[in-house]
């Protein structure tokens, strides 16, 4: 670990990752999406004819701009904030392998900026072809924009022969990239759909309008919803052994999946008997249901998503805790916190004594007083755990995982937590630093819960 | 302890391109960026100002400034990406590390940027509405947009100062960690770098908005009175005067009394030193163009004035980066960066950003023929 860790009291500072990847995923699909559906429908309302609906799309394209230019622009940046934050080391790794990606993905940004406001700025002033050509440019930016940012993401996940080559292209086009980008655009079609539900819902009040609105996104909806499927299940059938063993095994996973299946069959069903059956069904409270279900089968799905990489960060290249893979016996044997700039210079300034020719000497780690043992172990905890659990409480408290636990359950879980559960990452240190890990571990793990009864004497 | 030893080892995928290439994009990114960047940071705060104290003309010029900002903001966000983008290539090893010190601060500015962005719509959505559209919700949504970006600047400043004091980190991290791990809670308000920096930018951004006055009254705004434009020249002049003095002030401080001594021995000899003038005295070329096209405002004029100003720019940008290079000097050599060239992707990515620039270009232009068709009837 060659960076600081940001040390995030009650969460930690990936889960932060999590919180604004969510919140920006849920508008960037609606930026494609529904830049689909303006190019679309403006041309469709052109060719009509239809001013009522030209005056409708216009609405919208406001709405639309208000939403993704500001708030999906910005969030977008957030998460690469948030990574560089909280995952410097897959930042870093992730940088050097794709900066041509993203620096063609920013291309692409500058287009739907550009085209997004002339079209919405313009409109009226604009021939319609000329102005309906925006919208398309903006339409196909966009979603060219999600293939580059998909091929990035879907490496993490499986940078299949990249791993060998280390190159460009083998890692872009990795085994998940195909499966994404089915289950992305078609999240997009069906996003876009909902948001414009929704839209339509509160701001038309007439009523063939809204049933001509209700119709027209409905096919797309429904599109969306097959690609979705479709790309899930690309992504099942790719996923790594590791992932597909984190989804059979982790409860709060099983429990995602089937909330995503019954949400994404409920928002199937609402949109076939309603809007493409049933326009006229569409009211501010169904538009609001479709809405939230759509929006929460996405988070489950993002959440999912994350979750199965474990202890990956990015697939046997970088693990949650801020290691290279390939160092991990490199710091088996030099020692975790002899590895770590920062780590180093910290036992440097605290504890000099346990310097020896410039490098920490492990053994006189163990001479310490216990207090002091504690304190390495805590560091070594921050370093080595604080990626996905809290010390104490908040989430995935590692004291509350631990309470009850036997001292020798304790000393295996900090030599060997691979072992004890598979989406843990290796120990990577030495032994003695691991009993410092154990040290403080102890001294946070709580008893046994007090008065259950098993059947022995009271 | 030696401050070189919290710089982590250089990433065994190389860098993806050679260096010069990385840093003629980031440099390239930065002045982009700074343009609309500038009318952010100094421009609402003036517009608001002007709107309150400035007369007509001074609420003409305030109005067309904050109705075009959310199409600046937009780019200039967008134009950001590029420089931090390649700063992430070849800094890797010293920006990640501050910026973590700093974590909730250099976070918070998501969030700032965020609400500032949607003060200015909703102040830009009043400006629709005419004098009535701009209750005083709306006005009090744009001075917190203007104080926000001001505190972005502040961020930034803090950021890439403490990536170059590699020596105030050790402290930071102590007072501001727990258990080793930082809480992400540092500012390098310590390091006087910062403050001379951020108000010397400021100053910048100031000549920034009173350049881009004349140039959106000479193209933007050739539909506005005479009478208003002839006011926008004499305007344009005050502020970058104002802007001039204010940056040399400030850059003297940042100059004479931050830089350290093997800094200034480089940029003060030859042939740096040539440089060193050129960024120091530039300011005063477009001051000249403005002061002697100030009763003429013209395309012709405003195309000057908009050329020198982006020589300025330019300058301060190739200039900061030299600086920065030589305050890291003594512990990491970013040019040093084993290559391992990343061909195709390169390629398709300057064939993409050439066929980029041609797709706006026409955009352009199409707007450009709707703004100066005659009117009908």
């Amino acid at each position: 670990m060659h960076y600081p860790w940001w040390y995030v009291p009650f969460l930690n500072a990936p889960m932060l990752i999590a919180v604004i990847a969510v919140l920006h995923v849920l508008v960037s699909h609606y930026a494609v999406g529904g830049g689909l559906f303006l190019a679309v429908e403006t041309s469709f309302a052109y060719r009509t004819k239809n001013k009522s609906y030209l005056d409708y799309l216009r609405q919208h394209a406001w709405f639309f701009i208000l939403i993704t230019v500001v708030y999906g622009a910005i969030t977008g940046v957030g998460i690469w904030w948030t990574i560089g934050l909280a995952s410097p080391l897959a930042t870093e790794t992730l940088i050097h392998a794709f900066v041509f990606g993203w620096a063609m993905e920013y291309v692409f940004f500058v287009l739907e900026i550009v085209s997004a406001f002339i079209f919405y700025y313009y409109w009226g002033r604009l021939d319609a072809k000329t102005h309906t050509a925006i919208g398309w440019i903006y339409a196909g930016a966009a979603w060219i924009s999600l293939v580059l940012i998909t091929g990035i993401t879907a490496f993490m996940l499986h940078p299949g022969s990249w791993l060998e080559s280390k190159n460009f292209w083998a890692g872009f086009f990795n085994p998940q990239f195909v499966p994404q980008v089915f289950s992305r655009t078609g999240g997009s079609f069906l996003l876009a759909s909902l948001y414009v539900y929704l839209h339509a819902a509160f701001k038309v009040k007439d009523s063939a309008m809204r049933d001509l609105i209700a119709a027209r996104s409905a096919r797309p909806a429904l599109l969306g919803a097959i690609l979705v499927v479709l790309g899930g299940v690309g992504w099942f059938v790719f996923l790594p052994a590791s992932a597909k063993a984190a989804l059979a095994a982790a409860s709060t996973l099983n429990l995602m999946m089937a909330l995503i299946f019954a949400l994404t069959v409920a928002v199937f069903a609402l949109l076939y008997f309603g809007p493409y059956r049933n326009p006229g069904w569409l009211t501010p409270g169904f538009a609001i249901v479709l809405f939230v279900l759509g929006l929460a089968a996405f988070s489950a799905g993002e959440f999912v998503r994350e979750a199965v990489r474990k202890p990956f960060i990015v697939y046997n290249v970088v693990l949650g805790n801020q290691v290279l893979a390939e160092e991990v016996p490199v710091l088996r044997a030099n020692g975790y916190l002899e590895s770590g700039s920062w780590m180093r210079a910290h036992v440097a300034a605290r504890f000099p004594q346990a310097i020896e020719n410039g490098k920490i000497n492990e053994a006189r780690l163990l001479e310490l007083p216990k207090e002091n043992q504690i304190e390495l172990g805590e560091m070594l905890f921050q370093y080595s755990c604080n990626n996905c659990h809290a010390p104490k409480n908040g989430f995935s408290a590692a004291s509350h995982l631990m309470r009850g636990w036997t001292t020798e359950m304790i000393r295996t879980c900090s030599r060997e937590p691979e072992k004890l559960h598979f989406f843990m990452p290796p120990w990577a240190g030495t032994p003695e630093e691991s009993e410092l890990l154990t040290q403080y571990l102890i001294s946070i793990a709580p008893a046994h819960p007090a008065g259950m009864y098993f059947g022995d004497e009271r | 302890m030696n401050p070189s030893d919290l710089i982590g080892p250089s990433s065994s995928l190389g860098s993806p391109a050679p260096y010069w290439f990385l840093v003629f994009f980031k440099i390239l990114g930065f002045v982009l960026h700074i343009i609309p960047m500038s009318l952010w940071y100094a421009g609402i705060i003036l517009a608001l100002l002007v709107r309150w104290k400035g007369g007509e003309n001074g609420r003409i010029w305030s109005g067309r400034l904050m109705k075009q900002m959310p199409l600046l903001v937009a780019l200039g966000v967008n134009f950001g990406i590029v420089p931090l983008l390649f700063t992430q290539v070849s800094y890797y090893q010293v920006f990640y590390p501050a910026t973590i010190l700093m974590a909730w601060f250099w976070l918070s500015v998501i969030l700032l940027l965020t609400l500032a962005y949607y003060g200015v719509y909703i102040y830009a959505y009043g400006l629709k509405e005419g004098n009535s559209g701009l209750t005083p919700f709306r006005q009090a949504a744009a001075w917190i947009a203007a104080i926000f970006f001001i505190v972005i600047g502040f961020l930034f400043s803090n950021a890439f100062s403490l990536m170059t004091n590699l020596g105030g980190w050790p402290a930071l991290a102590e007072k501001t960690g727990e258990a080793g791990a930082v809480l992400g809670t540092a500012l390098n308000t310590g390091d006087s770098t910062l403050w001379a920096r951020w108000l010397m930018m400021f100053g910048l951004a100031l000549t920034t908005t009173g350049a881009y006055a004349y140039v959106d009254a000479g193209v933007f705004g050739r539909k506005e009175s005479e009478k208003y434009r002839l006011w926008a020249g004499g305007f344009a002049l005050k502020i970058y005067t104002l802007g001039a003095v204010w940056f040399a002030l400030f850059g003297s401080w940042y100059v004479f009394g931050t830089w350290q001594e093997e800094v200034k021995a480089t940029m003060f000899a030859m042939p740096l030193g040539i440089l060193t003038v050129l960024t120091a005295v530039s300011p005063g070329l477009v001051w000249f163009c403005l002061w002697f096209f100030r009763k003429s405002v013209s395309k012709r004029a405003a195309f000057f004035v908009a050329l020198t100003q982006l020589v300025v720019l330019s300058l301060n940008a190739v200039s900061r980066q030299i600086v920065q290079n030589l305050e890291l000097g003594k512990f990491l050599d970013v040019t040093a960066e084993p290559v391992k060239m990343q061909l195709s992707p390169i390629v398709l990515f300057l064939l993409l950003f050439v066929f980029g620039i041609g797709v706006v270009v026409w955009m352009v232009r199409k707007v450009i023929a709707v703004e100066t068709r005659p009117a009908a009837g």
